[in-house]
């Protein structure tokens, strides 16, 4: 048996330590990962346990690095969309977004109005499906095993309609710098609102299940605070942040791509324990299909790309641009040399500085707690190590 | 036809044959139901293929498999104490179905002390569980045995409380005797406290078979496989599948002996005496395996401590109120 | 509500104007330069000034300026920070000499500088003082190199070039 210090312990030392009242104890340092059923992916955390109780929790990444800063500097922009969907692979379509607006905004071109309303529908759509994709993975581990499989359910009629305009269930490769690579198919209206008006249907007998749930209640509510001040100092964003009492979202501050035009609320919750994270999780999908429905429905007509010259290649310049992906806020850094590669390309990804919080809000909980608390955290690997 | 004279001696091994029969069938039956009433509670259909007809070989072709696995013990584990774990866990579970009776004569040996002799041997599995998460030289073993010691023991006491204010109500402790005591089932009369013992006792029982919302021990998305992570083909089915499901219909057998009238019809009436006491039992005993799987699904995890918290704060103290009352209700009713 | 970038740049100026290089406003976003000595001292005044109050840490990188065609530079960390009650950005830079690249460690103003301090130094090289755990987050711990310099080139592109058009025209006349 492994154990942290190899001291040899005689009998009668134990003796005599339980004697006075001492018990003897020893703390266990705990592999999680880099394959465990719980972390999402390569995820490794070095738990060192005292009994059930994790003292300090050391994560330790890049296990899936693969070196993506440096690939695009190789790259041309076209190729570059493809690559970067592969970063947060539950929200395929928001990754090419940042990269099409940093784009759209050096070369200023502008997007039409259908163009625009078309992205909208997309990235919400793929909202939901993220979403109940982490609503599907945090009642499994926690050891509610039904709800995965309504989520799947749900799941698949929005990706038939993502399929049928874009040809891929997970990653696209749709966006292009000045609007879409095609226009929407025949039926694809029908579709995405049957997707989404089901889930809003089937919505509340979801959540009784689980945050009705007394034992789920027990498992989550006042497990994994995460206040709001180290949500800021950690760069902590998304409904990981938003259900610690803050009601940022990038999409409302600072609209992008037509997000103004519409009406949605943010949600958020007062307390920063991982029911309310999960909670803030399962509203927002209400929202997002609000959203769905008011893009679809108030679809104006035109062209679907707007002036974009034979070669893309931007001008020499540096900006920022920073959008609402689904775990938080994605931007994208782009330093353009006016070639058609960027010549540096920072991509700053939600989970990286949501799990960098991880140490902070692991000290001191349960082995079943660091369980809740991985999964209300919410984080893709291709994320994180980019 | 010829007489056939049996001594005692060769009686008791048609008999124990037979047991060492249907415990494995049961096995295989309770984990096909498993299958099948998760599924359909999940909206999907579970095994459809091996076999032919609604996948009813799954659990038959599951074992086959499982015979044709590597057999691989950890280099840095105690190996004598490794292979001896699944035994340990397994053999306990079959004695206890020598006492079940399901039928008036159909039962291997009507002990006296029925319902003592099942408690106590059905507790010596946590031995086992213990040595097999210790052997297995791997920490989340350590972590899944220390748990499920911890539990077993914890629930142990629900279940034997319980199970000693039906012996109350019958006034025997032979299984035999607590099911003609029966008239009426246990769970109906006496009103109230019936229910109340049967729901303790339930609870008890899902959690000494390590179920969900119980299943800390085995949390599959924790810490694995538990005490069984190590083990690998017969060994593993032994120890965890067979264990589980042999467990499982135990469990519903002991439950139906000593709640729901065994193989007694639910009323006195009549007519329902025709039908064979043995379907009475496989009836009810169903029924409770029912109830079991339809649980799993639903409900999420326990943690740990909140499953102490329960047991020892909670279901103990209303199972000593509940002999309070049972004893109560003998004495003056 | 989102304030104008000159609002911003007015505000920045106001406060720690006497410290900086460089100041302009970007694309939309206030854009300044410090030097690694007043780094500190500037970050923590953008974080604590009540009318600035940047204490959204969004990301700490580094910039290798060398390859540029016009006025190629030198290392630079590149710090950005945003301000959620009055809604604006603010890019820190601080030039960083490409042969001794040291920089000031912001961990003790925002928490989450530590693993990207980590990232900035295995890729960059830069050293960051006041950082005790510099050890490498994404790169195996043998790994040699800084790979986002601009002077580790990729392996495969250095040996074999792309062979695939590069322009559409090129593709659409037979090159593959």
């Amino acid at each position: 048996m492994a154990t942290t210090e190899d001291r040899v312990v005689d009998a009668s030392e134990v003796a005599a330590e339980v004697s006075r009242g001492n018990l003897l104890t020893e703390e266990m340092v705990l592999n999680v990962g880099p394959q465990h059923p719980a972390t999402h992916g390569v995820f490794r955390l070095l738990a060192t346990l005292d009994g059930e109780v994790l003292v300090k929790a050391d994560p330790v990444i890049g296990y899936m690095h693969r070196g993506y800063e440096k690939l695009v500097e190789a790259r041309d922009y076209r190729q570059i969309t493809n690559l970067v969907s592969r970063m947060d692979w539950l929200s395929g379509i928001n990754n090419e977004l940042p990269l099409a607006l940093a784009l759209e905004t050096l070369m200023e071109i502008e997007v039409p109005p259908r163009a625009q309303y078309m992205r909208v529908a997309m990235c919400e759509m793929n909202r939901i499906l993220n979403h109940l994709m982490f609503f599907a993975s945090f009642g499994a581990e926690l050891g509610a095993i039904t709800p995965t499989f309504y989520a799947f359910r749900e799941r698949e009629d929005i990706q038939m309609a993502m399929e049928m305009t874009t040809g891929g269930r997970m990653h696209f490769g749709f966006f292009r710098p000045g609007g879409l690579k095609e226009d929407a198919p025949k039926g694809f209206y029908q579709q995405a609102l049957k997707g989404v008006r089901q889930v809003i249907e089937r919505l509340p007998d979801y959540e009784n299940l689980l945050i009705g749930n007394e034992i789920f209640k027990q498992r989550t509510v006042n497990v994994g605070i995460l206040p709001r001040d180290v949500a800021y100092s950690y760069g902590v964003s998304g409904p990981i942040a938003r259900g610690s009492d803050i009601s940022f979202d990038v999409r409302k501050d600072e609209p992008y791509s037509g997000y103004d035009l519409f009406d949605f609320d943010v949600q958020s919750a007062p307390n920063g324990d991982c029911f309310d994270r999960f909670w803030v999780l399962l509203h927002e999908v209400v929202e997002s299909a609000k959203i769905v429905e008011q893009a679809i429905e108030g679809m104006p007509d035109g062209p679907i790309m707007g002036k974009v010259p034979r070669v893309v290649q931007a001008p020499k310049g540096e900006v920022y641009v920073r959008t609402e992906n689904p775990l938080g806020e994605l931007g994208m850094y782009l330093v353009s040399d006016g070639d058609r590669r960027p010549y540096r390309l920072k991509i700053r990804t939600p989970s990286y500085s949501n799990v960098s919080a991880l140490p902070y809000v692991l000290k001191n909980t349960y082995v079943s707690d660091m369980i809740a608390i991985l999964g209300s955290f919410f984080f893709v690997l291709g994320d994180i190590d980019r | 036809m010829p007489e056939i004279i049996l001594t005692t001696w060769q009686i008791l091994l048609v008999k124990v044959a037979v047991i060492l029969v249907v415990v494995p069938m049961g096995a295989l039956v309770g984990g096909y139901a498993e299958h099948k009433v998760m599924a359909h509670l999940q909206h999907r259909l579970g095994p459809m293929y091996p076999g032919g007809f609604h996948g009813w070989a799954t659990t038959l072709a599951d074992g086959i498999k499982f015979l044709f696995k590597e057999d691989i013990i950890p280099a840095a584990a105690d190996r004598k104490v490794f292979s001896l774990a699944p035994a340990a866990i397994m053999v306990p579970i079959i004695m206890v179905y020598l006492v079940i009776p399901m039928d008036r004569t159909l039962v291997v040996e009507d002990l006296d002390v029925g319902i003592f002799y099942l408690l106590a041997i059905s507790s010596v599995s946590t031995i086992g569980i213990l040595m097999a998460g210790w052997s297995s030289a791997n920490k989340y073993a350590l972590i899944g045995a220390l748990r499920s010691a911890a539990q077993l023991i914890a629930y142990e006491l629900p279940i034997v409380l319980s199970a000693a204010a039906v012996a109350m109500l019958a006034g025997t402790l032979s299984l035999n005797g607590i099911v003609e005591a029966q008239n009426f089932p246990f769970v109906l009369w006496p009103p109230g406290i019936g229910l109340a013992l049967f729901l303790v006792f339930t609870t008890g029982a899902v959690a000494e078979m390590t179920r969900v919302p119980f299943d800390m021990p085995v949390a599959e998305s924790e810490i694995i496989t538990g005490p069984f992570t190590e083990y690998t083909g017969m060994r593993y089915i032994f120890s965890h599948m067979f264990a589980e499901m042999g467990h499982m219909v135990a469990f519903g057998g002991i439950g139906t002996t000593l709640f729901l009238g065994g193989y007694r019809p639910i009323i006195p009436w009549e007519p329902l005496e025709l039908i064979p006491g043995v379907v009475w039992f496989a009836a009810k005993t169903m029924l409770m395996i029912f109830l079991f799987l339809w649980i799993r699904p639903t409900f999420p995890r326990v943690r740990e401590d909140q499953l102490q918290k329960f047991a020892w704060k909670f279901l103990i103290p209303v199972s000593l109120a509940l002999i309070l009352f049972t004893g109560a209700w003998v004495l003056y009713v | 509500m989102a304030l104008l970038a000159d609002d911003a740049l007015r505000r920045v100026d106001t406060a720690v104007g006497n410290r900086l290089m460089e100041q302009r406003v970007n694309f939309g976003q206030v854009d300044i330069t410090v030097s690694p000595e007043n780094l500190v001292e500037v970050v923590t005044a953008l974080r604590d000034l009540q009318f600035l109050s940047c204490k959204f840490f969004t990301f700490l990188t580094g910039i290798d300026r060398s390859e540029l065609t016009d006025e190629p530079g030198g290392l630079e960390v590149l710090i950005h920070l945003y301000s959620v009650e009055h809604v604006f950005h603010v890019n820190v830079r601080v030039a960083v000499d490409p042969e001794n690249p040291v920089c000031p460690s912001i961990v003790s103003i925002f928490r989450g500088a530590e693993w990207q301090e980590r990232e900035c130094h295995e890729m960059f090289g830069v050293e960051f003082e006041g950082n005790s755990n510099l050890s490498n987050l994404f790169l195996p711990e043998d790994f040699e190199g800084h790979p986002l310099l601009r002077s580790f080139k990729l392996p495969s592109r250095f040996v074999k070039a792309w062979p695939g058009a590069k322009d559409p025209e090129e593709a659409s006349a037979g090159g593959r």
